[in-house]
């Protein structure tokens, strides 16, 4: 389809994060976004190009695949670059294809196909907190509502190791704190709000009830609310009888949990508030809902499902298709395959310097400059997904949503490179030379 | 006060960047008469001739600094809208904002996001400014960034 250099689409969707807002007004002029109205600065700094915690800064765009040969980097043609990641990842004893989180549904399909291809892992970014979740519902059941029910029905909200005003900030005025519903038609005013955090976040100001623990005292607290919750004997806190209380008086409620449940005992956690949930669900509706941050990380879960019937992350690598709930030990990769994540911006300074000392090569696939691209041995840069090429796109509570094109393209999207570099690998492991 | 759609009208909107800003910047400080149209130097050129009148007219005269009103701090805000949502004039008076969506650009409302931030369009019809001071504060008093003052 050719996108015209002018033009004025209205209702577009936000491919900035998890929410996907669908109420953005954008006009393109000369080929790119000149206004976009009603999206918050996340959003604004992906269809901008805008660095993310810097508005008005440019990220600088990657316009040509690139190789390190002898430390130098060399341009080459798309083609070039494809052929050395195969020949990458066929040498490779345990390749991994990570991130997919900020990647459309179309290049996830594609990059599964690489994984099998090439006898992989395939790790979704977030999976340390994401395969617990998943397993708590497997024990506990499905405890589920859209966005829209929530924002119609919820009057009690918690937010558990989340800050969805630095995750996805207009979530707090589409959906849950401000937002205006069939029966919460007062929205703020008739909503009760509590937040649990290691840190004092923005939330601490707007809701009732904010519960501020030490890091690794978390599963206390949950145990003390649960003991609270259960009105069986045992020691509990003030704070964890308030948050109790305010949970057995909800008519609808809802809690949200985010990356943050990653930093404690995540399985224990997250067995824990799917068990409190399910409890407090024999008297009255309560959702678990997690708060993902990137814009497609459902999406990814959606496929795994689908395709291989468990969201935990494959492996092709030992004949048969084995799953894992624990997170990638990134000593034991030996060549990585990113696509719509920046691993080395978390990684430690240990973990960088081992997959340096052991040479692991890392194939990036990002439409921008990132550390990843920094430390990459191929660079493919690639257009973005949801603003240069049309993508499909989970919204976080599992809506698809399309992501029309708003500006032309002038790179290919991650989609094809993937499933050009699946058909090399294909190739490779007939022995056949590919056309 | 002029809104920002009209007065783009009347700027090249090339963002050839001669004055330092991109024209959407441009018109932003014009808004504000921080900046007149002459600072322009692609409005002198011939294919724009009476660009710069027309730009004095749609202006106005600069109003004097109202009683009471609001600025937002762009360095602060992170677009979030929860102003917007908040706003009473916008409670009654956008289907959209109380629908949870954003305002569509020609409405007549308070607030506007434009690109990420939270920009005052139609100050005139703020609470504060319409019946007392004292009568609202919500916009500042909910902003998890503190980047609304009001004066």
């Amino acid at each position: 389809m050719r996108i015209p250099l002018e033009a004025r689409i209205e209702s577009a969707v936000c491919p900035g994060c998890a929410c996907l807002c669908d109420d953005i007004d954008v006009t393109v002029v000369d080929g790119r976004v000149y206004q976009a109205a009603n999206i918050c600065l996340w959003g604004a700094s992906k269809v901008l190009g805008h660095k993310r915690f810097h508005p008005k800064k440019e990220r600088r765009r990657l316009a040509q695949p690139l190789i390190r040969h002898r430390g130098r980097w060399q341009t080459v043609s798309v083609d070039a670059a494809i052929d050395r990641t195969a020949e990458i990842l066929i040498k490779a004893r345990q390749p991994v294809v990570y991130g997919l989180t900020n990647a459309g549904c179309g290049a996830q399909a594609a990059a599964l196909q690489v994984a099998r291809q090439a006898q992989a892992r395939l790790e979704p970014a977030d999976l340390a907190w994401k395969a617990p979740y998943y397993q708590s519902l497997k024990k506990y059941g499905v405890f589920w509502a859209t966005l829209e029910v929530i924002r119609d029905e919820a009057d009690t909200l918690v937010f558990w190791g989340a800050n969805p005003l630095h995750s996805c900030p207009r979530h707090v005025v589409r959906y849950s704190i401000f937002a205006r519903g069939r029966f919460t038609e007062r929205g703020y005013d008739e909503r009760r709000l509590a937040a649990v955090d290691i840190h004092r976040t923005e939330l601490a100001d707007l809701v009732e009830l904010f519960l501020q623990v030490e890091p690794g005292q978390e599963l206390s607290l949950l145990q003390e609310v649960l003991t609270a919750t259960a009105a069986a004997g045992g020691a509990v806190s003030k704070k964890a009888r308030r948050l109790a209380a305010m949970l057995q008086e909800a008519h609808y409620g809802v809690i949200f949990f985010g990356r943050g449940v990653s930093y404690g005992p995540t399985p224990e956690l997250l067995d824990g508030l799917a068990g409190l949930t399910a409890r407090l669900n024999e008297h009255t509706p309560f959702v678990l809902f997690p708060l993902s941050t990137d814009f497609n990380a459902v999406g990814l879960y959606h496929l795994l499902l689908r395709e291989l019937g468990s969201p935990l992350a494959p492996d092709f690598g030992a004949g048969e298709v084995s799953f894992h709930a624990e997170p990638l030990r990134w000593t034991d990769v030996d060549a990585l395959l990113v696509v719509g994540a920046d691993p080395f911006w978390f990684l430690s300074a240990a973990e960088i310097q081992d997959l340096h000392e052991r040479r692991v090569p890392v194939v990036a696939l990002s439409p921008v400059a990132n550390r990843t691209t920094g430390h990459a041995e191929v660079v493919l840069p690639v257009a973005l997904a949801g603003v240069e090429t049309p993508e499909l796109a989970y919204r976080m509570d599992g809506l698809p949503l399309s992501l029309p094109a708003l500006l032309p393209a002038s790179l290919p999207s991650d989609q094809q490179l993937l499933q050009q570099l699946a058909a090399a690998l294909g190739c490779s492991h007939r022995g056949m030379a590919c056309v | 006060m002029a809104t920002l759609a009209e007065i783009r009208e009347f700027l090249p909107n090339s963002d050839c960047g001669q004055c330092g800003l991109t024209c959407a910047e441009f018109a932003e400080f014009l808004q504000r008469h921080e900046l007149a149209p002459e600072d322009c130097p692609v409005l002198h050129e011939l294919d724009y001739a009476g660009f710069i009148e027309a730009l004095r007219e749609v202006l106005g005269e600069p109003q004097t600094k109202p009683a009471a009103g609001m600025a937002v701090d762009p360095k602060k805000c992170i677009g979030c809208g929860i102003c917007v949502t908040l706003c009473e004039y916008h409670l009654g008076n956008c289907a959209d904002v109380r629908l949870s969506k954003g305002p569509r650009d020609l409405e007549q409302v308070i607030f506007h996001i434009v690109n990420g931030l939270v920009v005052v369009v139609h100050q005139e019809h703020c609470t504060r400014l319409v019946q007392a001071a004292e009568k609202c504060s919500k916009c500042a008093q909910h902003c998890p960034t503190k980047a609304i003052t009001l004066y």
